[in-house]
Order: C-alpha cells, then sequence, then structure tokens
C-alpha cells in the first residue's frame, strides 16, 4: 500500500485533512501543537487504498522539542512514497519555509494551499498554477474544513508518488551553494540517501547531522575558517535560513495578490484587543469561566430566583408529572441548560431504578440479590450515568472556547502574569487540556522543549480538575447546596471556586519547584495566534462524541466492575458471611471486610476532616478515595453503593434530587451516623483533586517524565495533596488556624527569599572554602 | 404449588444475577488484560479520537516502527 505523509505547520489543518481523508475523528484545535504523534489512516476512494499519516506540525526541519523529532524522522527514515504538504495560504510565506526544506528531500511532493477559501473571502488571491511553475512541484488549492479540493489534492499526490524525484534546493543562488554542493558530493559518494538535505544541515551546523557525518562537518570547518560575512558573523544557520526567506519573497511571494492594506482593524484583531488586554485579559477569562460552570452546574439560571425570589414547586398531585416539572423549573429557580439535562437524566435513572427494584421484588428475587442489582450494579452505574449530560454540557463550552481560538490567547494571556513566577504560557496548553483528560495533556507536555518545565507541568497537570473528577466536584457541591438551603450557597459557584483552586495550586506548586528543584531560566514563549472563528459544528460533535463513549464504555467496565466488587466487599464478612439485609432491618454494614480495611486507614484522613472523628460509617470516604485511583468516577459510584447499604435513607432526604450523587451527599450530611461536616467534604474534594490521578493518568506521566523522577512526582501529589487539605479543613472549621497556616507559609517564603539572596546556606560556604 | 413455583424461579433469578456479576467482574479483567497485550492504553479512551496515541505505548510504537 502507498504511504503519503501529512506535513506542514503547526495549526495549518493536517489533522482535519486527515480527517477528512480517513474518516477519522482524531482531535482537532485552534491552536499550534494539538497532535504530539504521528496517527494512521486509509483513504480509500482511489484506485487502491492509500495510507495517510498525520504528523505532528513543525516550523522548520530543525526540530527542537520531542514530537518535532518524530515528523523529521518520518520523513526521512520512512521514505513515505509522498509528502503532501499542507501550508496555511493565508500564512503563505512563513509556511513555505518547511516547504524550501522538504524540497531539499528526495520524495515526491504535493503541495496543499490549504484555507484559500479565507484568502479569498479576504479579497486575497493566489495563482496556485505561478506557484507550481516556480516552486517545481503540483500546487493544489483546498479547504480541508469544507471538504474542497481533496479529490484533485489524492489524484495528484498519487500521480506524484509514480515518479521518482531528487531533491532540490532555493539555495543555488546563495554564498554557501559551494560548499553545500561539495559536501552533497562527498555524502553521495558514500552513499547516504537524501545527500542534498543532510548536506545543507551539516553546512547549518544541526546538531543530529554534525555527530552522524564527522569528515563532512571538518570540510564545512574548513570553508567556514576561509569565509568572511560582517551580517552574519559566521552563522552559516542564519545565513541558510535569510538566503530562504530572501528567495521565497522574491520568487514565490509574486504569486499571491494581496487586497490592499488598510489602516482597519480586523475582527480578530478587535476581539483580541478586548479579550487578550493587558489588564482586563485575565478577568475577562474568569468571568467566561463563571459563565461556563453557571450554564453547566447552576440551579437558577442567571439567578434571577435569587434576585426576585419567584420560583416555588409545582404540586399537581400527579408525583410523576411534578418530577418532570422540576426538571425545568423548581423552588430553586428556572433550570440553567445543565441543570435541565442532569435532572432529566436523574429522572430517567430514577424512573428505571424504581422499575428494576419493583420487578426484583416481584419477582422473588432473594434479598442479597436485590441489594446486588439495585446498589452495586444499578446504583454504581446510574450515580455516574447522572453526571453524563453536565460533563458534556462542560465539554462543549471548552470545545468552543478552543475551537475558536480564545484557548490560544489564554495561554498567551497567563504567560504575561505568570512569567515572572517561573511559568511560561506554553505550559499552560497542557494545562488546561487537563479540564478534559489528564491523559492527552501529560502527552503534549512533549511540546515543551525544557525538561525542568515539562517535568513541573507533568507534576500539576492533575491538579487540573479533569472530565472524571468533575461528578465529585458536581455531588459534593450540589449536595452542600441541597443541604444548606437557608445559606445563600450554590454548587456553580462551588463548583467554579473548587477550579479556580486548583489552577492556583498549580501555579503555586510550579512557583515553589522553581525556587527548589526545578530552578532555572523560564523558557522563551513564542506562538502564532490563531485567528478566530466561529467553531465547527463537526468538530464539536465529534469531541461530545468521543467524551461520550469514553464515559458509557467506562461506566459499563472499570466502573460496573468496580461497583460490584465494592458491593461483595461492604456485604461480606471475612467468614464469607452475606450481611445484605431487607430495607425495614438495620445495616450489618459495619461487620464487613470493606468496613475493616477502610478503618484501617481512617486514621491518616483524620487530618483531612474525614477519618476517626466521623461516625461509625465514616469509612466511606476513606475507601471511595481509594477506589478513586483506579478511576476517578469510582468515587461517586462508590458512595452511592454504600450509601444504600448504610440505608441513610438517601431518597427521603435527597428529595427532589432523588437518587443522584448529589441526594447521597445530602443524605451523608444529614445523617450521624457518617457524621461528616462540610468543612470535611470540601477537604475531600480537595484531597481527590490534588493527590494521585487515576492509573492511567500516572501511567501516562511516569512515561512522559525522566527516568527516576515518577517516585518524587508520587510523593508531590500525596504530601500537596495531604497538606492542603489538612489546611483547608483546619481553616475552615477553626477560622483562627489560618493565622497558623499563614505564619508556616511566610516561613517557607521568608526560607527560601533569604536562601536565594544567599543569606542562608547552613554553613555550606564555610565548609566549601576549608574543602 | 404456586408458591414452591414462585420461589423457585427467585431463586433461578437471584442465580442468574450471581452469574452475571461475576462475569461482568471476571470480563472486564479479561478486557483489561487482552487490551494491554494489544498494546492498547489503559486509559479507556478511544485511541482515534487521541491525538497522542500511540504516545501511552511507546516501546510498541518503536517496534512497530523497527517492523
Amino acid at each position: 500500500m502507498l504511504k503519503f505523509a501529512l506535513a506542514g505547520n503547526p495549526n495549518s489543518g493536517k489533522t482535519t485533512l486527515f480527517n477528512s481523508l480517513t474518516g477519522s475523528t482524531a482531535h482537532v484545535g485552534n491552536w499550534p501543537g494539538v497532535t504530539v504523534d504521528k496517527k494512521e489512516g486509509v483513504y480509500k476512494k482511489l484506485s487502491a487504498p492509500v495510507s495517510i499519516v498525520d504528523l505532528p506540525g513543525i516550523y522548520s526541519l530543525s526540530p527542537y522539542t520531542p514530537e518535532e523529532v518524530i515528523s523529521r524522522n518520518f520523513i526521512l527514515d520512512e521514505k513515505p512514497d509522498c509528502v503532501i504538504n499542507i501550508v496555511d495560504a493565508t500564512n503563505l510565506e512563513r509556511n513555505l519555509y518547511l516547504t524550501t526544506q522538504i524540497m531539499e528531500i528526495d520524495v515526491p511532493m504535493v503541495i496543499a494551499l490549504n484555507m484559500i477559501d479565507v484568502v479569498e473571502k479576504s479579497g486575497g488571491k493566489i495563482d496556485a498554477k505561478s506557484l507550481e511553475k516556480r516552486i517545481g512541484v503540483p500546487v493544489v488549492e483546498i479547504s480541508a474544513l469544507k471538504d474542497e479540493g481533496i479529490k484533485e489534492l489524492m489524484e495528484r499526490a498519487y500521480a506524484a508518488a509514480q515518479k521518482k524525484r531528487e531533491g532540490a534546493t532555493v539555495l543555488k543562488e546563495s554564498r554557501l551553494s559551494h560548499v553545500i554542493d561539495d559536501v552533497k558530493i562527498a555524502l553521495k559518494g558514500k552513499g547516504v540517501e537524501n545527500p542534498l538535505f543532510h548536506a545543507i544541515k551539516l553546512t547549518e551546523g544541526d546538531e543530529l547531522e554534525v555527530g552522524a557525518h564527522p569528515d563532512e562537518m571538518q570540510m564545512v570547518e574548513d570553508f567556514k575558517k576561509q569565509f568572511s560575512d560582517d551580517v552574519f558573523e559566521g552563522d552559516f544557520e542564519a545565513m541558510v535560513a535569510d538566503a530562504r526567506y530572501k528567495y521565497i519573497s522574491a520568487n514565490f511571494s509574486q504569486a499571491v495578490t494581496n487586497k490592499e492594506k488598510s489602516d482597519k482593524l480586523t475582527k480578530s484583531d478587535k476581539a483580541d484587543r478586548v479579550l487578550t488586554h493587558r489588564i482586563w485579559g485575565i478577568p475577562i477569562f474568569i468571568v467566561i469561566l463563571f459563565a461556563i460552570f453557571h450554564l453547566t452546574f447552576g440551579e437558577d439560571l442567571l439567578y434571577l430566583n435569587a434576585i426576585f425570589g419567584f420560583a416555588k414547586d409545582v404540586s399537581t398531585g400527579n408525583e410523576v408529572l411534578d418530577a418532570f416539572v422540576a426538571v425545568f423549573y423548581s423552588s430553586a429557580g428556572i433550570s440553567t441548560p445543565g441543570a435541565i439535562l442532569f435532572n432529566l437524566m436523574g429522572f430517567i435513572t430514577d424512573q428505571l431504578g424504581g422499575l428494576i427494584a419493583t420487578g426484583l421484588e416481584n419477582a422473588g428475587a432473594a434479598v442479597w440479590a436485590q441489594g446486588l442489582v439495585n446498589d452495586g450494579i444499578w446504583g454504581g452505574v446510574a450515580g455516574v450515568l447522572s453526571f453524563v449530560p453536565q460533563i458534556l454540557v462542560l465539554f462543549l463550552f471548552i470545545s468552543i472556547l478552543e475551537d475558536s481560538g480564545y484557548m490560544a490567547r489564554v495561554a498567551f494571556i497567563l504567560d504575561r502574569a505568570f512569567r515572572k513566577f517561573g511559568l511560561s504560557g506554553r505550559a499552560f496548553i497542557p494545562m488546561i487540556m487537563g479540564f478534559g483528560c489528564s491523559v492527552p495533556a501529560a502527552v503534549n507536555t512533549r511540546t515543551l522543549a525544557d525538561e525542568k518545565e515539562r517535568i513541573m507541568t507533568n507534576r500539576v497537570i492533575p491538579f487540573f480538575t479533569c472530565g472524571a473528577k468533575a461528578p465529585i466536584l458536581a455531588a459534593v457541591c450540589g449536595g452542600i447546596a441541597a443541604h444548606f438551603t437557608n445559606l445563600p450557597v450554590s454548587a456553580d459557584l462551588l463548583v467554579f471556586c473548587l477550579y479556580l483552586f486548583g489552577m492556583v495550586m498549580a501555579v503555586i506548586m510550579v512557583m515553589f519547584m522553581r525556587q527548589t528543584s526545578m530552578r532555572g531560566e523560564v523558557a522563551p514563549f513564542i506562538m502564532e495566534l490563531p485567528a478566530y472563528h466561529a467553531p465547527q459544528f463537526r468538530n464539536l460533535m465529534a469531541h461530545l462524541w468521543d467524551k461520550l463513549k469514553h464515559y458509557i464504555k467506562k461506566a459499563f467496565t472499570i466502573i460496573l466492575a468496580s461497583s460490584i466488587v465494592i458491593w461483595f466487599l461492604s456485604n461480606f464478612n471475612w467468614e464469607w458471611e452475606c450481611l445484605t439485609v431487607a430495607e425495614d432491618e438495620i445495616s450489618r454494614m459495619n461487620e464487613s471486610i470493606l468496613h475493616d480495611i477502610g478503618t484501617f486507614f481512617m486514621w491518616i484522613c483524620t487530618p483531612m476532616g474525614f477519618g476517626l472523628q466521623l461516625g461509625q460509617y465514616g469509612w466511606v470516604f476513606v475507601v471511595a478515595a481509594v477506589t478513586g485511583l483506579i478511576a476517578k468516577e469510582n468515587v461517586i459510584s462508590t458512595f452511592y453503593v454504600l450509601a444504600g447499604a448504610i440505608g441513610v435513607g438517601v431518597l427521603g432526604v435527597a428529595g427532589e434530587d432523588g437518587e443522584s450523587g448529589i441526594g447521597v451527599i445530602a443524605a451523608f450530611l444529614a445523617s450521624e451516623d457518617v457524621g461528616i461536616t462540610w468543612q470535611g467534604l470540601i477537604a475531600f474534594c480537595v484531597f481527590n483533586m490534588l493527590t494521585v490521578p487515576c492509573f492511567a493518568a500516572a501511567a501516562t506521566v511516569r512515561a512522559e517524565l525522566p527516568k527516576g523522577k515518577f517516585r518524587w512526582t508520587v510523593a508531590f501529589w500525596l504530601i500537596t495533596s495531604f497538606l492542603t487539605s489538612t489546611a483547608i479543613y483546619l481553616m475552615f472549621t477553626w477560622w483562627w488556624t489560618a493565622f497558623i497556616v499563614a505564619a508556616l507559609i511566610a516561613l517557607v517564603v521568608a526560607y527560601f527569599v533569604l536562601r536565594n539572596k544567599g543569606k542562608i546556606d547552613f554553613g555550606k560556604k564555610k565548609k566549601a572554602l576549608k574543602e | 404449588m404456586l408458591y414452591g413455583l414462585l420461589s423457585a424461579a427467585g431463586t433461578v433469578i437471584s442465580v442468574i444475577i450471581a452469574v452475571v456479576a461475576v462475569g461482568i467482574v471476571v470480563m472486564a479483567l479479561v478486557l483489561h488484560f487482552v487490551r494491554k497485550k494489544q498494546g492498547k492504553t489503559g486509559c479507556g479512551c478511544d485511541c482515534s479520537g487521541c491525538a497522542g496515541c500511540t504516545a501511552c505505548r511507546p516501546e510498541k510504537s518503536e517496534k512497530k516502527d523497527e517492523k
């Protein structure tokens, strides 16, 4: 099968083209660096199927980051039958820089002028035929987003792949052409493949080439000794880059007709004046984030009920009808879109749960079998599934921000604010990706060139609450709001504060690491800000579909299995005697295996507010925190399974929240047998947010870190989560402990400030002098 | 007799529930190990939608490259 590689600058639309060609739904985003590894698919619309390889974006073939190495090595070593060079037509000159480098390799190539529709819309024009003549390789106008020109592109690529092509360079007129020719002949004599490309790279002094061809490098060095140049002072790499741009400007740019430039700002520029404002940029970001959380987790749309106080429960006398109306409108107010979907899902799961329970009872199933299905199987899964709509709404908003190009701006405005504290804006991109899932976020850290920055970012990614942790926050905050109905506490505000707290903790911990184990300069941050565009419906739906598939798959595999195991351990004792009791009997769960395991570890959680100070069923929090290590969704499913077994009267206390996770938390708060306080619950959330992530995320972080760093990372997660949630619990329970915590933090800060100024050295200087 | 039949049906349902529950746990475990053997990730995500799909198992993708 023929193999075509898609290569081009970051954010030029390679993955959009890849999806269009192969029918895949690979993640695309309107910011550079979405793809970090090659992906393969098959195009079947030609006479024979063709393998398509989507490569990470690169600006040149002189790679600096691991994912750039992947692209370069693939083109050079894997010898694709054709390279389809995707060129962003709206930024032709800069994109053609890479083209001039790929041209030097002995590989057939075709140029795809992507986003040609955007160029035409803005009044510009590119003469593709003229460009083709000047470059000497086929040029096809396409719009990957609109599926235009794709067929022609593939046909021309297929035709190009049938012929051999020898590398050609635009550096013939350059002052370095002699040495390039000499080195090329020498390399060719040795049988080196792609001699022209390697000769130019050697002349540039590319580190990878110098090691591979030391003899030829000597030729370059000898040439350098005789060479004199006032402008570049012997910097051949700069000379080559300059020669390329000069050639592009003199020859290729003539094929472009731009609309006459006016002083008027583009729509993107106007939006950037506000959204990336030096002072208002961050507050605007926080407001946007809050709006998202309000529309996702809020129960009172735009706080209309809090302001006007008009809402009350509807009572028609028909229970089912009342429950259905409460989905949209209740005493809390008019529901937000997220709340409507959440209530609707709760309504459905309640009705289904009721049907299952009645069916089993009528069928005469044993009490233990009823408990296993109602609490273990249905309870665990329904508890997690009830949050799926809210998670999808949250991701819809995040995808809109990503696709519109705003996320790239967030990295930019955060860079400006946090650079002085040791954090570059580039590192914020994987962190923001962490809102979705820590796994791809950790993988994305390989776009960071600085190793220390990569380690720090990997360590703090789990602090950005992922989709799996969102149900914990939603359940706990919703439960607190449902329990304290008299207080002005809203679930959306609490969830927002916790999300924000995670981000603040990430920044604080990076600053801390910069002052201790990860000292060094902050890597420079250069990022092209993509133009804003309306989010693509297809992309948004693809993102949501992936998320939904992921959730459902997890709910019916790992979460379901975990719920059954938890039910088993909480309903059997060490003598394998079943402890399940009928609804009206007193629970015997405190004789279970799980009770003994949970109780054994309770002392560790005592400082955090969910340990020995709780009631006889307080151990469920320890168990939930541990099961969260498998998958964070397990925390909620564990609560539900155990709540059912404890018999805390979930339905009675939860009221309209029915059997959802929110109802369980509200029931826990009301139950003296559990004895949890809201302070303990907040500390529990914080612990889950900052501690070791799920197994999958931890394994990915391990793969991304240098050898020996993972165990320190695990220690970092455990210590940070323990100390932070302890501090949170203490401060919220006894306000005056805030002074002690503040004093301790001040001491630590003072120590590092003085140490960095050289005023504290604990006798190290004397020791050094003696030596 | 009717009572006996109902009781037997209840027992059969209970046994089926137990078997299905054990089956689910065993299948989840088997699926996990099969996926691991196939070189797929443990994150549960669908690789087709992930930008870093081959990154989770770098040693596998390298082996593939060598072939």
